[in-house]
């Protein structure tokens, strides 16, 4: 197999295939907050989605339920058709996932965390041995590679986790604000991986303050404030909550579903 | 199955490397339970023949005050940069992810008691050469059940406020048959064995690491997710 | 208000029973009146093992079923087996004293094994407390229970095996109170005992429960609310605050 390009491909969908992203109703509390509030979007598969809006408006929340990391308080999402909180292991073999703390180790260098990450996502040792090399290459690191993380500057961890999410065979890739600590090269990169996604058909939802530079890669974008959806626009994403929004608010909608049993 | 056990030895050896590296738990938590030995050896006086005595079991206090201590550690390296986060997203099985915590446990807490032996013979004055058989059977089952226990309730208290004092509070009460076996399986091997109950002993230490450990397997992904 | 008859029947039978074991029954012939602290003793310890089964059991159902419901018996389990856990330790020194003068025997088994039991569930409870989350608290204590539950037998076991190397058997067991040859008279007391205190633990377990299930309401009440004050502050004008974002895309 060549290895021009750095991705391994997804696993192949079926024609009629659910949307990769689903939500529906959406809402999600911590304590006395609510981060997300009736949030219905669909995201088509192979769509490049940015998430905009300013701090606090939920981003960081949608991505955590998207990514299983937070089960959703009432509503549904849904990732390639699969229910996050009913099936996570599913979701979990689909998405990767770019958070604020890059979750490296400090302690090994940055090839023993690639090695490490190669193994849990699930690749054999001779793919690991040769996609290691090749993804850290990919994002400039190719020199640091015996280097431990714990003497990496911001930036270099922030590539070394973005190396870690082209590791696997994602289908759907979820970065919380991948620009954040980067240099304009590493920028770059972000603009690169982002496309090459995209060429493989990889779907990417991608948390940005960077609106200028998103908006250049991306298909389509999301508006969130007060963890509400307030614009959606471009191709491949749909907001079925829009009108609901805008219009009145019902009571408490019957796919609404309790945490607590009646 | 297998794969369940290459994910269980990536984790411990990704724990082992960080160790080795770093020197975070092993290395402080022998000094400390070296100091605690000492210490126990100024609360009960300079009697020697009391010390002596007493041996078997301030040494398995001190294998469980730094067991905590060492365990609490390795989980804490996964909630430094959030890496516990990107662990629990990786398509793997919950029990894998334990095996792999509790055998890294396991491996710190032999370090460990091996360090502290040489320290309660001359400390204490116990002659453990004469029995490193039944000693170190003792300590391997010892040690494997303390791990067992104190990963599966590690990832329980990982994320929260308290967890310092909690992980203990949990912790100490269920390893306390444990803590007697144990005790006792060392008292009668230094002693020879003289009431043929050391056999017993260690089967009861058994039984308690195979219960624990499957627990701890079954129950880990209730701690890990949200 | 069947669950308010169940509590004067509780009452009056545990009333009833006590009175009974008090001045009904003749004093033991070695031990004196201080025997009758074993009315309380044993069905206490009954309980507590009751109670902390039907937490293991509970917490198994919520992991299964994922149904709170679960929940509200395991922690109305949990509580009640603490405080019997608790009248267990204290009725025992206080028969520990006149008898084997010691309030606390350390090589008597049971003390043992139920000081470890008060300890295990005392750490349960706590853990409890120190989670918010309904779901993320049901799953720590489910797994807590089940861990503790396992233990019970080897904790019994350990300090049956630790005591049978030197020490001779403890005297004033129920087992010698219902052994055939004891009087009939100490036999009834106890059962009758033992019956008061099952149905009082039942009007316990139901009332725990209920209180249980109206925190959970609260609870639910509370983010209903929250979810609809975010609903409001969105329609009173959030979206003027958002930067208009999608005009930059293409």
């Amino acid at each position: 197999m060549p290895s021009t390009t750095i991705y391994l491909a997804p696993p192949r969908r079926a024609l009629e295939a659910p949307p990769a992203v689903a939500t529906g109703d959406l809402a999600r509390l911590f304590g006395r907050g609510a981060a997300l509030v009736d949030v219905s979007i669909e995201i088509e598969a192979g769509r490049c989605i940015a998430l905009t809006g300013p701090n606090g408006a939920g981003k960081t929340t949608l991505l955590r339920v998207l990514a299983t990391i937070l089960r959703p308080t009432y509503g549904i999402a849904r990732v390639d058709g699969i229910d996050v909180a009913a099936e996570p292991h599913l979701v979990r073999e689909r998405v990767a996932f770019l958070s604020h703390a890059t979750g490296l180790y400090a302690d090994l260098t940055a090839a023993e965390n690639l090695a490490f990450a190669a193994t849990m996502l699930g690749l054999s040792q001779a793919e690991g041995r040769d996609r290691v090399p090749e993804v850290l290459d990919a994002v400039g690191l190719r020199a640091a590679a015996g280097a431990r993380v714990g003497t990496f500057s911001a930036g270099m961890r922030r590539r070394l986790a973005l190396a870690r999410t082209i590791l696997g065979r994602p289908s759907l890739v979820l970065l919380d604000e991948p620009h954040a600590a980067l240099d304009p090269d590493g920028m770059a990169l972000v603009d690169r991986l982002l496309a090459g996604w995209r060429e493989v058909g990889v779907t990417t939802l991608v948390a940005s303050h960077q609106l200028q530079r998103i908006a250049a890669v991306a298909d389509g974008s999301v508006a969130l404030a007060g963890g509400i959806v307030t614009e959606v626009t471009g191709d491949g994403v749909v907001d079925r909550s829009a009108t609901r929004n805008r219009a009145r608010f019902p009571e408490p909608s019957p796919t609404l579903q309790g945490a607590v049993a009646p | 199955m297998a794969r369940d056990l290459e994910v269980a030895l990536a984790v411990a050896r990704k724990d082992a490397l960080a160790e080795l590296r770093g020197r975070h738990a092993t290395g402080t938590t022998i000094f400390f339970a070296a100091i605690v030995l000492l210490l126990f050896g100024f609360a009960l006086g300079p009697d020697a023949r009391r010390l002596e005595e007493a041996a078997p079991g301030l040494m398995w206090l001190a294998i469980v005050f730094a067991g905590l201590l060492a365990v609490g550690r390795l989980h804490e390296t996964e909630t430094e940069d959030d890496a516990l986060e990107q662990l629990a997203l990786f398509p793997v099985a919950r029990h894998a992810l334990y095996l792999g915590k509790a055998l890294a446990g396991f491996a710190a807490m032999l370090v460990l008691g091996v360090a502290l032996l040489p320290l309660v013979a001359l400390l204490y004055r116990v002659d453990l050469l004469a029995a490193w058989l039944p000693l170190g059977l003792t300590l391997v089952l010892g040690t494997a059940g303390f791990a067992a226990v104190a990963t599966a309730y590690a990832a329980l208290t990982m994320r929260m406020q308290a967890r310092e004092v909690l992980l203990p509070l949990l912790v100490l009460p269920v390893v306390a048959p444990l803590l007697l076996a144990a005790v006792k399986a060392t008292t009668a091997a230094l002693a020879g064995d003289p009431f043929g109950e050391l056999a017993s002993w260690l089967q009861l230490l058994a039984g308690f690491d195979v219960l624990m450990v499957i627990a701890g397997a079954v129950t880990y992904r209730f701690g890990l997710e949200d | 208000m069947r669950t308010r008859t169940l509590g004067w029947v509780a009452l009056v039978a545990v009333v009833a029973a006590t009175l009974n074991s008090l001045v009904g029954v003749p004093a033991d012939l070695n031990q004196g009146d201080a025997q009758r602290v074993m009315y309380i003793h044993v069905p206490s310890a009954w309980l507590a093992y009751l109670s902390f089964g039907v937490t293991a059991l509970a917490g198994i159902g919520w992991l299964w079923k994922r149904d709170l419901r679960f929940d509200w018996l395991a922690v109305a389990s949990a509580e009640i087996g603490v405080m019997f856990t608790a009248f267990t330790l204290l009725a025992g020194a206080m028969w520990g004293r006149p008898v084997w003068g010691v309030f606390y025997q350390w090589d008597d088994p049971r003390i043992l094994s139920t000081t470890i039991l008060l300890t295990l569930y005392s750490g349960y409870l706590l853990l409890r407390r120190m989670t918010d989350d309904p779901i993320r608290r049901a799953n720590r204590a489910a797994v807590v229970g089940f861990i503790a539950a396992l233990d019970i037998p080897i904790v019994h076991f350990s300090v049956e095996w630790w005591r049978s190397i030197h020490q001779v058997a403890t005297f004033g067991s129920p087992a010698r109170i219902l052994h055939p040859a004891a009087p009939g008279a100490f036999v009834i007391a106890l059962l009758s005992m033992l019956g008061a205190f099952t149905i009082a633990w039942i009007y316990l377990m139901i009332r725990r429960y209920q209180l249980a299930a109206l925190e959970a309401r609260i609870d639910e009440a509370a983010r209903r609310g929250t979810l609809a004050a975010a609903r409001a502050a969105a329609e009173a004008g959030v979206p003027e605050v958002v930067p208009r974002a999608g005009e930059a895309i293409r």
